[in-house]
């Protein structure tokens, strides 16, 4: 039903002329979309996937299940079709097949048993995620990966739903709370640490809480719970997307948690590192002398430009070989080096102090550690961005893609593209993710790669007096030669995973397969039920260690380092490269404001939106005695829904474009047509 | 979106989306309950977020009612999720005079409810408008065939509207706040969730706290 509403639709686009168009719904692309669409710009965004965000998206667990799906059966679609393409022009095929995601492995740990069948509670999960599939169809995604699990129980699953549509809003109510479950913590004042929680809660101390394991079944039933990031980033709290965001007002769209911990692996423990006076004045791992230390070395790098006699000697070495020269302890160096700077030992002095001074001044400006984490996760950032471009005019087309590019012979420029259906769309700028560029138009080849790793897990790494806590763990090679692996635990009330679970991510350059760089981190630090189910072993030592029920292992390839220079392509085409390793997204940020600036040199880049409050409406006077019932006229047709800065820029970017009366009429005929249901076919 | 208490006076925002085809008067709708105009010229919504319509509710309790109209891409039936997030309550809407509008509202009442729930997993309230009904013809809508479309389809209920003749609006609007209030009673469901961060509003308490050096 959905693809045929969308290939409908597409027709009704095609009528629109001198598009922008902007292929795969990554977090760049959606920033440039918002911000021609903002200034005036027809965008047109188009994705062959279902879903938005692309390699940035977050699913439900189930809809990742299907995502794992598509991925291991990938495999050339598209037969090379011989373009229809006019005299004078020439077609260049973009690559229809997406290599970006590899070594896709799933391991399930979690008992595959089913629990009661619980009335009420829905398995919303898969249908949130809105693929065209049947039930039945999803059945079998959820069959080939619970290979034991047997009819009935899908249909006991399905039989809970029907229950739960039927029964009215009060039914199911205390279901949010599975008997036995862990309930979510009450109210916790975050960052406020006393004293006596200071000290990092020995084992011992926390009481072995009766818990109730949860199995696979409740994983899937509960899978809308979780919101699953193929990226794993967060945002620095003066780093340019934070800033993006307040300039631009998309920040309207969304809300934000502060990280509350930074917690570092180290001689086999995991342990908080203090970066806060507070934290640090508070530590019980610190001696008074290296509180000393630590508070003389921090204030020294928040303004060390002043400073230079500190380090100039220093410029032409490593970082590491700086920090030995101050009086710091072994452990302080370590805390400095992996969770504050967040460097490698040997980067130069300058930038390491560089990276020290942006974790210090990120400090309280929301909480007490320089990190945000969007709620729902990070790839609700591109999807608040494709919103704000929405909302200007901007036009989605998912489940669609694009064959080819029609290039003008004579001015090299990229003047159509030819859509999936074989229809062709005028448009003035194509904005393309690096993943769709064939070989033919690349220079040289960089194959850069992220490891990832998506793990489920029933308890905190490091368990505190709340259970609501998000941290961010450094992790130090564990072996010589092994990578630095940051990893990014997220707890419930992120509104990423279900009550009682904690979702972990794990990321690194990769050197090898993804399972191959983070499988020893994840066997240091989780215990690997041996068979799927098994209690962790309450009472040995290490029965403190959370336990792993799901993982998911992937490699994304990593672009972020190629050049335009690098393309062979069109003037008017421009190139997004896919998500990098690094913590922050300044990377994606700046590169979109960069193709803006090519785009549309003269306009602004996401200026503030206006408030829904100062929205002045243009209305015919008070009481509906407009004018008599004239249809859309054609010189007013054109959407400007009397909005105060807008409404004007509208009418100058219509007065600009000489193409701009064509396009209007053919608005009016979009808007005119009988919209058709995708029912009726 | 629950409000918080202050003492006395319960204060509540609540996001209400408008959904529905292209044409039918979802901001026609919106532009009559919250500003009171009316205008004859259709123009296709843009730049248009939400409204906000503050309502005394009673003695004791204040609502804000943000109303979602849709954009652009909707009418291509691909909402992002931001749109849906954290809804309590839906207008779905079609236009009297054009029975494809109406053929449309299981698809949008399916879509809706795929997309967003309350915190216990149920459908968020959501109420049924048959817009344009000064346009009506004579005789065409049968009030128990809408009676049983609606417990078929799992709205609250239905209303004829006019956002030409201000009929019904209000009421629709007093209808499923009411349901929303009802719905909210029973879900302490924020409190569990810790504090929120609004980036527009940096956090003073955090400042005395931290900030290093
Ligand atoms: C019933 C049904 C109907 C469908 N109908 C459509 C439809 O009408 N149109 C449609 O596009 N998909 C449709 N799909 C989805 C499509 O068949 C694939 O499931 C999906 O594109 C992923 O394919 P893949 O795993 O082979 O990934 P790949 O082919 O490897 O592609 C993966 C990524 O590449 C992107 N991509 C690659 N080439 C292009 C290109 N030229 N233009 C745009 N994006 C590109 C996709 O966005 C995606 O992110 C439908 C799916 C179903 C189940
Ligand atoms: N007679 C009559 N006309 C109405 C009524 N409501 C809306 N209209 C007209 O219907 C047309 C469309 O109304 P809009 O409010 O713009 O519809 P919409 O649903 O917001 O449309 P999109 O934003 O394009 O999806 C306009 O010409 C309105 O004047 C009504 O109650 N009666
Ligand atoms: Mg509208």
């Amino acid at each position: 039903m959905y693809p045929k509403q969308i290939a409908t639709s597409l027709d009704n686009v095609i009528t629109i002329r001198n598009v922008n168009i902007f292929l795969k719904l990554g977090l760049s692309e959606s920033v440039i979309a918002a911000a021609c669409s903002r200034v005036g710009q027809r965008v047109l965004h188009v994705d062959r996937r279902s879903y938005y965000a692309g390699n940035w998206a977050s699913f439900t667990f189930n809809g990742l299940l299907s995502w794992i799906e598509e991925y291991k059966q990938a495999g050339p679609s598209d037969e090379a079709a011989q373009e229809k393409v006019e005299e004078g022009e020439e077609a260049l095929a973009l690559s229809s097949l997406d290599t970006s995601i590899t070594n896709v492995e799933v391991f399930c740990y979690a008992s595959e048993e089913p629990e009661e069948v619980e009335e009420g509670v829905k398995d919303g999960a898969a249908a949130a995620w809105s693929v065209p599939q049947t039930p039945d169809s999803e059945g079998e995604v959820e069959r080939c990966l619970l290979e034991s699990s047997s009819v009935e129980e899908e249909e006991a699953v399905l039989a809970g739903d029907e229950v739960a549509q039927a029964s009215g809003p009060d039914a199911g109510a205390e279901e949010t709370q599975p008997e036995g479950e862990v309930p979510p913590q009450a109210y916790e004042t975050q960052g406020e640490w006393q004293d006596e929680q200071q000290a990092s809660p020995s084992p011992a101390e926390s009481q072995p809480e009766p818990k109730k394991q949860i199995t696979y079944t409740k994983i899937v039933k509960e899978g809308r719970r979780f919101n699953i990031d193929l990226v794993s980033k967060l945002m620095y709290s003066r780093g340019s997307l934070v800033d993006l965001l307040i300039k631009s007002n998309v920040s309207r769209y969304a809300e934000f948690k502060n990280v509350t911990r930074i917690l570092t692996y180290r001689n086999g423990k995991v342990e908080q590192v203090p970066c806060s006076r507070a934290d640090v004045f508070g530590s019980k791992q610190l001696t008074v002398v290296e509180k000393r230390m630590l508070m003389k070395f921090l204030t020294f790098c928040l303004d060390f430009e002043q400073h230079p006699e500190e380090y100039q000697d220093f410029s032409v070495h490593s970082f590491w070989d700086f920090l030995l020269t101050k009086k710091l302890t072994e452990n302080l160096r370590h805390f400095i080096l992996h969770s504050i700077a967040m460097v490698t030992p040997d980067v130069c002095t300058v930038e390491g102090l560089r990276a020290t001074q942006h974790f210090l001044r990120c400090l309280g400006r929301y909480g007490n550690t320089p990190f945000l984490f969007p709620l729902y996760g990070l790839g609700e950032i591109p999807q608040c961005f494709c919103r704000m471009c929405a909302v200007f005019g901007g036009i989605y087309c998912l489940r669609q893609s694009v064959r080819c590019l029609v290039l003008d012979k004579e001015s090299g420029k990229c003047k159509a593209v030819i859509d999936s259906n074989g229809q062709r769309i005028s448009c003035s700028h194509f904005v393309v993710e690096d993943g769709y560029i064939g070989l033919d138009q690349r220079k040289n080849v960089d194959s850069r790669q992220i490891s990832r790793a998506v793990l489920i897990t029933d308890r905190s790494i490091l368990p505190s007096d709340s259970e609501q806590q998000i941290s961010l763990v450094t992790v130090p090679p564990v072996e010589p030669g092994s990578p630095v692996v940051r990893m990014v635990e997220l707890c419930s009330s992120t509104m990423t995973c279900m009550p009682g679970t904690y979702l972990v991510h794990l990321t690194c350059s990769s050197s090898g397969s993804a399972r191959e760089d983070l499988a020893p981190v994840v066997s240091r630090l989780f215990c690997i039920p041996v068979s799927p189910g098994e209690e962790s072993k309450e009472g040995e030592e290490g029965s403190e260690v959370p336990s792993v029920l799901w993982a998911l292992y992937f490699n994304m390839r990593d672009t972020s380092a190629v050049d335009r220079s690098s393309y062979d392509l069109p003037s008017n085409v421009h190139v997004c490269t896919s998500p990098d390793a690094a913590l922050g997204s300044d990377h994606a940020i700046k590169l979109a404001e960069a193709v803006f600036r090519q785009l549309l040199p003269e306009e602004e880049f996401c200026p503030p939106a206006p408030n829904p409050e100062d929205i002045i409406y243009d209305g015919e006077g008070p009481q509906g005695e407009g004018p008599g019932f004239e249809e859309a006229d054609p010189a007013e047709a054109l959407p400007s829904q009397g909005e105060v800065e807008s409404a004007e820029r509208q009418e100058e970017a219509e007065d600009a474009g000489e193409t701009g009366d064509v396009a209007k009429q053919e608005t009016v005929a979009v808007a005119e047509n009988e919209p058709r249901p995708a029912s009726e076919e | 979106m629950a409000g918080g208490s202050v003492s006395e006076c319960k204060e509540y925002l609540f996001k209400v989306l408008v959904i529905g085809e292209l044409g039918v008067g979802k901001t026609s709708i919106i532009k009559r309950y919250v500003h009171q105009l009316f205008s004859q010229h259709y123009r296709a919504t843009i730049g248009v977020d939400f409204a906000l319509k503050v309502i005394n509710w009673d003695s004791k309790t204040l609502v804000r009612l943000q109303l979602w109209d849709i954009a652009g891409q909707e009418r291509f039936g691909n909402m992002t999720r931001v749109y849906y997030k954290e809804a309590v309550g839906a207008f779905v809407v079609f236009d009297v005079t054009r029975g494809s509008t109406f053929e449309a509202v299981s698809k949008w009442k399916h879509d809706l409810d795929s997309k967003v729930k309350l915190a216990n997993g149920s459908p968020i309230p959501s109420v049924l408008l048959a817009n344009k009904c000064d346009q009506k013809r004579e005789g065409s809508n049968n009030t128990s065939l809408m009676d049983n479309f609606c417990k078929e389809t799992g709205f609250l209920g239905w209303f004829e509207t006019s956002a030409k003749d201000n009929i019904n609006v209000d009421e629709a609007a007093r209808f499923l706040v009411e349901n929303i209030l009802l719905n909210d009673k029973g879900l302490p469901y924020e409190e569990s969730n810790g504090e929120r961060i609004k980036l527009d509003q940096e956090t003073v308490a955090a400042e005395s706290k931290s900030g290093c050096c």
